[in-house]
Formats: structure tokens, sequence, C-alpha cells
């Protein structure tokens, strides 16, 4: 294979890949409205093409084409900046996710698809994940208004808190499994019987836990809770700018949930079919991040959001020390057997 | 004084999974019961006799306005929406309204006009669509109020019903 083929190959995979991400957070925008309604008894967005389907499309449109306004006394570049370094860290950190095995047409081998196959996945999408707080505190701080302010330090305490929590569980998986590779994990859990969620069920409760907390999402989401901070960090964000904000925590919700898979349920692996062929496995994939993507929007429609001490709690009190125990205990028995 | 005492918890609502899960699974069943939105261009309001919609004025049987421009139901609106300017006709009743508007961008709708009439001239009728391109379109002169007589027929009726409802016995 000739360093061009091999370049063409990593640029077909990566617009795939970006492209399929853009499309899910943007599809996410209409079933979160999809969803809500169903749950509400109502039917939700369907008047722009068929089922509502090309509703993101219109509202994209409508983003477009709208004034954008910036406050006085607003930071202009970082007030610009912010939007951006909300969206790209979820995008980015996509990359790594693996979300087929080796991919084998006619006889010749592709590699899986994924953008990159870093031997320290999990380390690069935690440090890309901490960079995500950026666009946040920035938005808020840049606006000039305290709602934003006050909305933008609430996710960043937050973010902080449960990063924690984060890191602890998935540290539980990558003693499990071995390995910081994110392809290697998923080839530690080939069946059903060796998915990481029957190993670490405590690790994974948390570890959901922790993404809804990660990507703002409700219950969780302190830094735009509407009753007291008005729209929270992007309250003073109109037009694109506004909707970048919206395709950043939908790309974080997607890239949470593609973890989540990778970490707990095997990735691509098939249930009861363990030689099956790349594309029944990329649909397994999707389908597992499917379910945790509606779980999120599930979540969101069912439950009242937290107060920010009981956040500050579980995430200190509960989460931090169980995950310090349940990691203190992985490591003993991996080490001991 | 009341004093409310705070529930205590028990430990599975301490946990707080399964009373996530518990509220997860209300709302999962709801997402298929059957749907009360009604899709409104094409499927309209449902009319009943009490629909109160935009005021109209009667056009009798035969195609004479019922309204003797008295000034009425001008002064009993409360949004300034109706401005009558009268006129003589050779008609019995004398008088008759050379301009009849009402600003349906003012009107309320509260059917204040419908109950000041001493000449059953005005009632609310059941339309209730209000749309147009301008301001000025939405000024309604006599000649987009006028409706005939049978077109009211059912408020009308609903009204006599109700006034009647509330009559003492007469003393004579």
């Amino acid at each position: 294979m000739s360093t061009w083929e091999g370049f063409l190959i990593a640029l077909v995979k990566t617009v795939v890949i970006f492209g399929t991400v853009v499309q899910v957070a943007a599809l996410m925008t209409l079933a979160e409205r999809k969803f809500s309604a169903w749950m509400q008894y109502r039917i939700g967005p369907n008047r722009v093409g068929p089922f509502g389907l090309l509703q993101p499309l219109a509202d994209g449109v409508k983003f477009i084409f709208k004034e954008e306004l910036t406050p006085d006394g607003a930071n202009k570049w970082l007030f610009r900046a912010a939007p951006i370094l909300a969206a790209l860290p979820a995008m980015m950190t996509i990359a790594v996710i693996p979300f087929t095995p080796d991919i084998v047409i006619g006889g010749r081998n592709f590699g899986s698809l994924a953008v990159a196959d870093l031997d320290v996945g999990i380390l690069y999408i935690l440090a890309l994940g901490g960079l995500a707080i950026y666009g946040v505190i920035l938005g808020g701080w840049a606006s000039n208004s305290k709602y934003s302010l006050m909305g933008s330090l609430r996710a960043s305490a937050q973010m902080i808190s449960y990063e924690l929590t984060l890191i602890l569980t998935i540290l539980a998986v990558v003693v499990m499994s071995g390995s910081l590779n994110l392809r290697e994990i998923v080839e530690s859990q080939p069946t059903v019987g060796h998915w990481h969620i029957w190993t670490q069920p405590l690790a994974f409760v948390m570890f959901v836990v922790a993404t809804f907390a990660e990507t703002n999402r409700h219950p969780f989401d302190f830094s735009e809770c509407e009753p007291e901070l008005v729209g929270g960090f992007h309250t003073e964000y109109s037009a694109m700018k506004w909707a970048m904000f919206y395709i950043g925590e939908y790309s974080a919700m997607t890239m949470m949930a593609c973890l989540t898979v990778v970490l707990f349920l095997g990735g691509w692996s098939v249930p009861f079919w363990e030689s099956a062929p790349w594309f029944v496995c990329l649909a397994a994939f999707l389908a597992k991040t499917s379910v945790f993507l509606f779980l999120f929007l599930w979540v969101r429609w069912s439950l009242p959001r937290f107060r920010f001490d009981q956040l500050m709690r579980l995430g200190w009190k509960v989460f931090l020390p169980l995950a310090l125990i349940n990691l203190l205990v992985t490591g003993a028995l991996v080490s001991l057997f | 004084m009341v004093i409310v005492k705070r529930k205590e918890l028990s430990l599975s609502e301490k946990l707080y999974i399964p009373e996530v899960l518990r509220g997860l699974s209300v709302t999962f069943r709801k997402m298929f019961e059957p749907k009360i939105t009604r899709q409104y261009p094409e499927e309209p309001l449902v009319k009943t006799d009490v629909t109160r919609g935009q005021p109209r004025l009667v056009v009798n049987e035969n195609d004479t306005i019922a309204c003797v421009s008295c000034g009425l139901c001008e002064a009993a609106c409360p949004a300034y929406a109706i401005t009558i300017d009268g006129g003589e006709t050779d008609r019995a009743i004398e008088r008759e309204p050379v301009r009849f508007d009402i600003d349906m961008l003012r009107c309320i709708l509260c059917g204040f006009c419908e109950e000041a009439c001493p000449k059953d001239a005005i009632y609310m009728s059941d339309e209730l669509e209000l749309a147009d391109y301008s301001r000025e379109a939405l000024i309604y002169d006599m000649d987009k109020l006028k409706r005939p007589k049978a077109a009211l027929q059912k408020r009308i009726d609903y009204v006599n019903r109700i006034n009647t409802r509330w009559q003492t016995p007469s003393s004579t």
C-alpha cells in the first residue's frame, strides 16, 4: 500500500466519521423534540419533510440567517472563540473511537473504522474532554453577563468534580483489559460474557451518571438552569454561535455514548455471533450507541433537576469514594488472579 | 400553623437508582399512549353553540341590515374597536350605518357589543381565523362584517336561550 493510498483511506474514514457525528448531532435535536413530545402525549415536529425529518435542516438554515448579537462590553475575541472551543473537543475525541474491527473488502484489509488507532486513546479522550470546559467558561465570562458567568462557574465546578469519577471508573476498565488503546479494550471483551458491564457494574452505573454531568445534561444541567439563570453560559449567544454550543453538546453526548459502548458493552462485539462480518459489527455498535443516546433524552424528559449542593455531595461524598474503592478492589483482584 | 414534616427517605429512595428507573418506566409507557395534539389546519377547532368568535353584522332575509347605528355597541366596546357613522334610510327604521368598522386587531372578542345591541343586529359568529398580510386589511368594514342571519342562527338561538333562563316571571 503506497503512502497516497493510506492517506486516501484515512481521508475517507475521517470524512465518514466526522460527517456522521455532525449528522447525528443534528438528528439528535429532532429526536430530542420528538421523544419529549411523545412522552407528553404530543406528536412533535412533523411538518418539514416526512415525519419532520428535515427539521434540523430548516433549523440550521434559520440559525445561519439569524442576526448575531454581541453584548456591550463583551470580550469580542473570546466571545467568538468560545462556541468553537465548545464544539471542537467532542468532535476531536471521536477520532479514536473504533467503530468496527478490521474492514476487509475483496481480500484487502482497510483497518478499523477509526480515524486514529492511538495507544493512549483513553488519555487522549480525557485530555481533550477536559478542554471542553473552556468553551463553557469563556462563553460565560466573555458575555459580560452575570447569568452567563454564574452558569459557567457552576458548569466548571461540576465538570471538574465529575471528571474525577469518570477517570476513576475508566481506570477500573483499563485495569480489567490491561490497555489504554480503545481497540484493544474492545478486543478484550469478545463475547457477551466478557463485557465489562458484568465485571464492573458499579463502575458502569457511576460512569453513566458521570457522563450526564460531564456533558451538562439533565438532571445535572446547572450551567443552563433556565428558571435561575435564564440560559446559563449561552444566555447572550444567538444565531449560529448559539447553535455551535448545541452541536458541541450533542456531539459530546454522541461521543460519551460511543465511549460507554466501547468501555462497558464490548464495542462492536455482536451478542452470540463472534465471527460476525464488519458491517454487522458496525450495526451492532450503532445500535448500542443509539440506546445510550436515547437514554440521554429519556432521562432528560423524566427527571427533575438536582439541586447544586446535591450534585456536589453526590460527586464528592458518594461517587469519589465509591470509585476509589472500586478501583482498589479491582486492582487487588486483578493482581491476585 | 401547619408543620409539614419532611418525609424520611427509605434506603432505595436514597440510592436514587431504583426511583430513577421507576420514573423512566413511567415516561416510557407514556410514549405509546394516544396523542392529544390537534393537527390544526387539517383538523379545525370543534365549534359548539357557545363558540364566541368574531363579531358579525346580521343581514335580514330581505337583504337589509338590522343595525340602526344607535352606537350602543360602540360605547360598550372596552377596546374601542368599533367605529360607526350613521345615515338616513327610506326604510321604516329611518337610520342605518353608512360606515361600520371593527378593528379586528383591537377586538378582544368579549361579546359586549352583542349584549349591548337593542336590535339583535350584531352577534358573535363562530369564525375564529384571523390572519392577513397588513394591519389595514384587518380593519373590517361593513362588507366584510355582513353575514346572512341563517349563518349566525346557532349563536342567536343560544343567546336567546341563555337570556330567557335568567328571566324572572313577568309581573303582568
